[in-house]
């Protein structure tokens, strides 16, 4: 299990994360499941997807607020 | 995970339907639970005429993009808030969006035709314009719907938005606003449109997942006014219990709606008549909307001038 590059939009932080899946990438990073969706490579990925060292991995963030 | 319709592997998981679906099947998908919700709630028809209040976020765009595809007649309406490059950008996204699928995109500049703009509504104690801004899209849309003719306005309110407004209105007992709190609001006098919300038993993550594999293009930044919003400690909060406790959010939700809003609907019929100043429909003599800008104009005598508007009067209406 190697680092995984996580850019988290929209300021687009760069972030480098041990993660054997896309459930534990967002558990490691402190986010809800149901409020990101993880992206590798244009494709969105459910939680059970299995991460490799190297891929580089979208987050965007669902949740809006205000009123 | 596999793909519930095709067995390909999935790329959308519904937690709280125990489903998933790839991205060939999640959009039908999408589409059906909004048609179901706007067949079960009753909100319209392929005969009406629907305005839909457009942010350019991926709720509103999504909303649009799938009325469409489902034979609906929608139009768009957009309001200029002028919150700077957030408001500059969510607009682009908007016209984008119409312009790429040739639809008729309606628009309200406050600065420019009415005089100011929401940053400057910010309400002292809280420091944010939320509250005013809310005032100001329940009027304009009101007002371009009824006085362009359309039936109904859709509102891109998801299930995260409606059980956060839930669970904030049962935090602090606003038994009012329960009573009223709901996926369709009736017209109760000629010049209110009925307001409906058809993504209202959809999350956020849905309608996002859904905006994304249509390639529609919208804002993911953040209005900066929402910045330390309740209503995002309460999706969080909500969302923290999701995660272990999937559909909750929904139950939370619907069970008022089937249950729990008998029990705090109010039905002293509440009279509506035409504002004083400006005749849109209100409970008071002069309406929330005309009260609340001229509260603004008097403490900002200069407020027009370096807006583009009418120097010193920024008042019309
Ligand atoms: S966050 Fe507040 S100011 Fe910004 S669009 Fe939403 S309601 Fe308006
Ligand atoms: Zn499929
Ligand atoms: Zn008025």
């Amino acid at each position: 299990m190697g680092d995984v590059k996580v850019t988290i939009l929209p300021r687009r932080e760069t972030r480098e994360v041990e993660a054997a899946d896309v459930g534990h990438l967002l558990r490691s990073l402190g986010l809800h499941q149901d409020a990101y969706i993880v992206i590798r490579d244009d494709v969105i990925l459910t939680r059970d997807v299995r991460l490799q060292s190297g891929d580089q991995i979208e987050v965007w963030p669902v949740i809006s607020g205000g009123s | 995970m596999r793909c519930i319709k095709c067995r390909a592997p999935a790329n959308v998981e519904v937690r709280r339907h125990r489903s998933a679906f790839c991205a060939g099947c999640y959009p039908d998908w999408f589409r059906t639970q909004v048609q179901r919700t706007i067949d079960d709630d009753r909100m319209f028809s392929r005969d009406d005429r629907v305005l839909v209040a457009i942010s350019g976020g991926k709720d509103s765009l999504a909303l649009w993009h799938a009325l469409l595809r489902l034979g609906y007649q929608a139009d768009g309406m957009y309001i200029r808030l002028g919150i700077g490059e957030y408001s500059e950008r969510s607009q682009a996204k908007s016209e984008a969006f119409a312009a790429k699928h040739g639809l008729r995109l309606h628009q309200v500049d406050l600065a420019a035709d009415h005089g100011f703009t929401i940053p400057q509504m910010r309400n002292q104690r809280e420091g944010k314009p939320c509250a005013a801004c809310g005032t100001v899209k329940r009027y304009h849309f009101n007002k371009v719907a009824v006085d362009l003719g359309y039936s109904v306005v859709a509102t891109g309110h998801n299930l995260d938005d409606e059980a956060a407004t839930l669970f904030g209105n049962v935090l602090h007992w606003q038994t009012d606003f329960l009573g009223r709190q709901g996926p369709v609001l009736e017209s109760t006098h000629s010049n209110l449109a009925r307001k409906v919300k058809p993504l209202y038993r959809l999350a956020e993550r849905d309608s996002a997942a859904y905006a994304i594999i249509e390639r529609i293009d919208y804002i993911v930044e953040e209005c900066p006014m929402a910045v330390g919003a309740k209503s995002l400690a309460y999706k969080d909060t909500l969302n923290a219990l999701e995660e272990t406790q999937p559909g909750l959010k929904y139950q939370f939700l619907v069970g008022f709606l089937r249950q729990g809003r008998k029990a705090v609907k109010t039905e002293d019929p509440v009279q509506i008549r035409e504002c004083a100043k400006c005749g849109q429909p209100t409970t008071a003599e002069v309406c929330a909307y005309c009260r609340m800008v001229e509260r603004r104009l008097k403490k900002l005598p200069s407020l027009a001038s370096p807006l583009g508007g009418e120097g010193g009067e920024g008042q019309q209406q």
